[in-house]
């Protein structure tokens, strides 16, 4: 049936193509455009969205910490932050960039094209643009957060309350940070601008240290504030492993005091020294000075460098120099520096010399002043000769000929045998960068050449590193056994546990424990009765052996060093002193081995070794004066004197209100108390004497005569040993009774 | 010739008779369906408006529930007027479509020259609300429904010209473009545009030539193929859009701006969407997520599936039902009155979707029963309201 040409079917028919027109064509086209742009280009417009959304920002990971053996944080991560822009937003206004631009590069000390390359990338929602600032950097950026929104509204005159516009941020972030500054510097090493560590330690473990960043994610609005919390996802950032170190804070602390002193005392250009746990090979302080502040590496330490690059003209030179200075103090020359051991390197020829049964102990060998080898004579250092000596005084005293003959008789095989049996001619393997191996005779080269084998069976001719050194004398202390040295124990995640730990590696026995043993009783008499009378410490039995040779490259500038460790019938502790260029006294004996002493004395008391005393050193030791307060004058004078002390009474009272020192401090024999007999009498003070040049026993008779006490470092049974130094300044005000410490040595250069 | 003397009251007027206002009362019982499809995008815009909205209200009053009291202010006054409105006789209009057309053209003159200081992104002014004490009205919105009840008069008064002479076509044609072209004045596009579409689809309905209209859309089409390849002949900011809308990169942060927030919020919202309450555009990235870019907001957070099917879907089937109400109709202008209203709300749906999706430029057009807006919104429940009234009598149920 067709449809009548009526008016209404007209109607009809066209309101159903009107219908069909906008529920086909309208509807119909807009859910098919929709399904296209949500379905099939609906990815791409998510990722879009989710980078206009999102602000990705990474969260610093802290390095793992570096402890010393007892838990004292060396290097740790301390708060810092990150200064952000974000770049498009800043691409929305002009004047709030050009602000931003030249007042970041002002506070941040940067170029301002660094600074706009960045604030350019206007795709990127946040650019870091420097890192680890510290709080008041940071605080000066919060504030000027504000002053760009102020100054955005007033120079737009925008209504909009751009309170919330961020074109700036504050992020936190972590930076490396070393609670003893200079301490273990050049052990340590420091970390750079990038977290990243560029020496020692920090170096070598960098990839253990370093962290895992964490990441977080924030949803942000339009208007760049956060949105609601649960639309951000935070990934944790991880902590780096830490280290702990076999460094003993306490030890390191007197090594460093000790060579400080010592740089001022001898004017040497450097001092190391390295302090060895001869049982494990575990390093507890290292030190190279002078070194640097970990926290400002890039200030140059020592101001003669300083002064002397300031007054370079060119710019490029004084550049040069600066980086040449900056390398100075950061080396670690414990490790990177050769040296010629000199008699130090005696220890190891006897020790070979021994084991292969070369000379008989008893066999005296006559030291004329020289010897021949070859076509070249060779002098003694004691040029007159030693005449007749057994092993033992040769060593004492040093005698190059005999080591010579040893040398010879040995045989160059032999002697390179030991040469490398005790680690010379390889790294000692320590865990630390930029290990250096120095240069030496090989047997064939030895073999070619006997001059060789001579002068390096007495140490000269060839370099070594000093931790070579300091391992080779270990083993001689741990019975001939041939440690690898170490310095980090163990290492720990990030809650604490232990996740792996250094055990100590025998490389080999090198020599027999009785060689050891006749090798170590050598080395105590050297200190006895050698060369080496500045290293004795009462109580301690010390083994050393000093050396000091010319440097080969630098004729005319000298290295002094001084291997030992104590006690000698039980060692704990080797060390190795080395003052390298000293001006004036050059020889070990009176550079290297006065700090030894000192050190040695303070490490073995920190250490709890038990002294033990001679007779003659007993009656020299220091002990407590009783406590006589409150008895009556003439009782504590009598109790006192007694006990061998000299009693000094102030005031007219008749009971001893206080006596000085107290009972509690030791006071050296014939040591002075001071007893006052009146409440509240002010306590009375005398002068100090100038003890330099005297010897014990006459500065114990200044002392007493002052009313004041003194405590003797150094030898002080030995009168040939004289006063050289004194804690407290001559004339100056002290009270009576009070103790100052007088630093004893021998004033004889001995030769070695 | 006495039929000629009056056709010019007969062209605006029809026959008069006097029989009081009591005539124009609709009795008989509404078309449910219609009803329920209406309440159905009343609530479902309700509550995606507080959805969409919720963040921008926050921001700009402090208030998060501050667009929403407001629109439900606005159903408290639409709802009883569209149920009043669905009691009145589609006669009434007819009876008083001059006077209501007057109005109209009066309040888009107005306008021209009393109009609120808002401005757009671009530093345009926007000449389109009357300020009337705390609220404003928006011209264009009463000029679409004046449109269709005077065209409706027009063509009903004089149906058996419209059908025979092909140039009765130009005067009603006259009528279009002039209302349209006041609107045109304000720079508001998209309204003028609606009108033009309102007008074009009535006058076929109302049995203009056939041949006339396909003329016209073939030089329409040739037109706007031509202006889109040469852009230089129209104005620096129609120019701008156009590009935006043609190449995707350009000026992201300009004129791009708001159809790449838009459509970053579709895209993501996917085949399932992210949950109602979960679009993150709306925080501050749509510029009117509430209003205009409501639409996105829906697509993000329902999905691409549940789109379709309680947005899009109701839509279609609230104009199918109106249509149908409207073939039903004996009363020729009340059937032209309704499928007026009805194109109406689905090429506003259909333009307001396209604009959002990125299909059509991007110009302001709401989306009926969604978009927050006052008067704008109580006009279209009125307009409900008349075709309830046209389907009172009818036999509820399909064709």
């Amino acid at each position: 049936m067709s449809i009548p040409q009526t008016k209404e079917n007209t109607m009809v028919q066209r309101a159903v193509i009107v219908l069909a027109i906008i529920l086909l064509l309208g509807f119909g086209i807009c859910i098919c455009y929709l399904g296209y742009v949500q379905l099939g280009l609906g990815e791409e417009y998510r990722a879009k969205a989710e980078d206009n959304q999102l602000r990705d920002s990474e969260i610093s990971a802290e390095r793992g910490v570096i402890y010393d053996r007892n838990g004292k944080e060396l290097a740790k991560s301390a708060s810092a932050w990150k200064i952000v822009i974000y770049p498009n937003k800043l691409s929305e206004s002009n004047t709030a960039r050009e602000i931003v631009i030249k007042r970041l590069a002002d506070i941040l000390d940067m170029e301002e094209d660094e600074v706009r390359a960045k604030a350019e990338l206007s795709q990127y929602g946040n650019m870091v643009v420097k890192y680890r600032v510290e709080k008041d950097v940071r605080d000066e950026i919060l504030k000027l957060q504000d002053q760009v929104c102020e100054t955005v509204k007033t120079e737009t005159g925008d209504t909009v309350d751009r309170k919330f516009a961020r074109y700036i941020g504050v992020e936190n972030d972590v930076k490396r940070y070393y609670p003893y500054n200079s301490f273990a510097s050049t052990v340590l090493g420091f970390t750079g601008t990038d977290d990243i560590g560029t020496g020692g330690l920090e170096l070598l473990y960098n990839s253990v240290l370093t962290g895992t960043p964490g990441r977080k994610i924030t949803a942000v609005s339009g208007q760049g504030d956060s949105m609601p919390a649960e639309y951000e996802t935070v990934t944790d950032a991880i902590q780096g492993t830490s280290l702990v170190t076999t460094l003993d804070e306490t030890i390191q602390r007197y090594l460093e005091e000790g060579l400080d002193q010592s740089l001022k005392d001898t004017k040497a250009e450097y001092a190391y020294g390295i302090i060895m746990d001869v049982h494990t090979g575990a390093i507890l302080a290292m030190t190279s000075k002078p070194d640097y502040n970990l926290n400002t590496p890039y200030e140059i330490t020592s101001k003669a460098v300083r002064e002397e690059i300031d007054k370079l003209v060119d710019e490029k030179m004084q550049e040069e120099a600066e980086t040449e200075a900056w390398f100075n103090q950061w080396k670690n020359r414990t490790i990177s520096d050769t040296y010629e051991p000199g008699s130090v390197f005696k220890i190891i020829t006897a020790a070979a010399a021994l084991e292969e049964n070369i000379w008989d102990l008893t066999k005296p060998y006559v030291c004329t002043g020289a010897i021949q080898v070859e076509d070249r004579t060779i002098h003694c250092a004691h040029l007159e000769g030693h005449g007749s000596q057994t092993f033992s005084r040769a060593f004492a005293n040093s005698c190059n000929p005999f080591f010579i003959q040893l040398g010879l008789n040995m045989g160059a095989d032999k002697f390179y045998k030991y040469f490398e049996a005790f680690g010379f001619t390889e790294k000692t393997g320590i865990d630390l960068p930029a290990e250096e191996v120095g240069n030496y005779h090989t047997a064939e080269a030895m073999k070619e050449v006997k001059v060789r084998l001579a002068s390096s069976a007495f140490g000269q001719s060839f370099t070594i590193t000093p931790i070579q050194m300091i391992t080779a004398v270990s083993a001689i202390a741990n019975g001939g056994k041939l440690l690898q040295p170490y310095i980090v124990s163990k290492m720990l995640d990030p809650d604490g546990n232990v996740i792996s730990k250094t055990e100590p590696v025998v490389k080999r026995q090198v020599v027999s424990e009785d060689t050891a043993k006749i090798i170590t009783s050598m080395m105590e008499e050297v200190v006895k009765t050698g060369t080496a009378q500045n290293a004795y410490v009462a109580g301690y039995r010390v083994a050393g052996k000093t050396g000091t040779s010319e440097i080969l490259e630098e004729p005319g500038e000298y290295v002094g060093s001084f291997a030992c460790f104590a006690p000698a019938d039980d060692p704990e502790v080797a060390m190795l002193i080395a003052i390298k260029k000293p001006v004036g006294q050059i020889y070990a004996s009176q550079t290297a081995t006065p700090v030894a002493a000192d050190v040695m004395q303070k490490v073995m008391v920190y250490l709890n070794v038990e002294p033990k005393y001679t007779d003659e050193e007993s009656e020299n030791a220091e002990r407590n004066a009783e406590n006589v307060v409150g008895s009556k004058v003439e009782d504590a004078r009598q109790k006192l004197t007694k006990a061998g002390f000299n009693v000094k009474v102030i005031g007219a009272g008749e009971t001893v209100v206080e006596q000085v020192p107290s009972s509690n401090q030791p006071i050296s024999a014939n040591g002075t108390v001071i007893l006052y007999t009146e409440k509240n009498a002010e306590k009375q003070t005398t002068v100090v004497p100038d003890f330099t040049g005297m010897t014990v026993t006459q500065a114990y008779m200044t002392a007493n005569n002052a009313g004041i006490n003194v405590s003797i470092v150094g030898n002080a049974l030995s009168n040939n040993f004289v006063a050289f130094k004194q804690d407290k300044e001559p004339n100056s005000q002290v009270y009576y009774g009070d103790t100052i410490v007088v630093y004893f040595k021998s004033t004889s250069a001995d030769v070695d | 010739m006495e039929k000629k003397e009056n056709s010019l009251k007969v062209l605006f007027f029809g026959h008069s008779d006097n029989k009081g206002l009591k005539q124009y009362k609709a009795n008989g019982s509404l078309d449910t369906i219609f009803l329920i499809l209406v309440m159905y995008l009343v609530v479902m815009g309700t509550i995606m408006m507080f959805s969409a909205g919720y963040v921008k209200a926050e921001s700009e009053t402090g208030d998060p529930f501050d667009f929403l009291k407001n629109q439900i202010l606005f159903l408290a006054i639409g709802i009883p007027a569209m149920l009043l409105f669905s009691k009145i006789k589609p006669d009434f209009y007819k009876r008083y479509s001059v006077t209501i057309y007057t109005i109209a053209v009066i309040l888009l003159i107005v306008v021209l020259f009393y109009h609120t200081d808002i401005q757009s992104a671009e530093g345009d002014d926007y000449t389109r609300w009357i300020p009337i004490g705390p609220i404003t009205i928006q011209p264009s919105d009463a000029a679409k429904f004046a449109l269709i009840v005077f065209l409706a008069t027009l063509m009903d008064n004089n149906r058996k010209r419209l059908e025979t002479d092909w140039k009765f076509i130009l005067p009603l044609m006259a009528v279009v473009v002039f209302t349209a072209g006041l609107v045109l004045l304000e720079k508001h596009f998209s309204a003028t545009f609606l009108l033009l579409a309102i007008g074009a689809f009535m006058i076929y309905l109302g049995g203009g030539k056939q041949w006339v209209f396909i003329v016209g859309i073939v030089i329409a089409a040739i037109g706007i193929i031509f202006l889109i390849t040469n852009m230089e002949y129209l104005p620096e900011y129609v120019q701008s859009r156009l590009k935006g809308w043609l190449d995707r990169d350009y000026d992201p942060l300009g004129k791009r701006w708001q159809t790449n927030q838009s459509l970053y919020a579709i895209g993501s919202g996917g085949l399932f969407g992210l949950g109602l309450g979960n679009s993150k555009q709306k925080h501050l990235y749509l510029p009117e997520p509430h209003n205009d870019f409501i639409f996105s907001v829906i697509c993000e957070e329902l999905g691409f599936i549940r789109t379709v099917l309680f947005v899009i879907v109701p839509f279609a089937l609230l104009v199918l039902r109106g249509f149908q109400i409207a073939m039903k109709l004996k009363n020729h202008y009340a059937s032209l009155v309704v499928m007026g209203i009805m194109v109406q709300v689905g090429i506003q749906a259909f333009f307001n979707i396209g604009v959002v999706t990125g299909m059509l430029p991007n110009t302001g057009i709401s989306l009926p029963f969604f978009s927050y807006g006052g008067t704008a919104y109580i006009i279209l429940l009125c307009e409900m309201g008349v075709v309830l009234a046209s389907s009172r009598g009818l036999k509820s149920g399909g064709k």
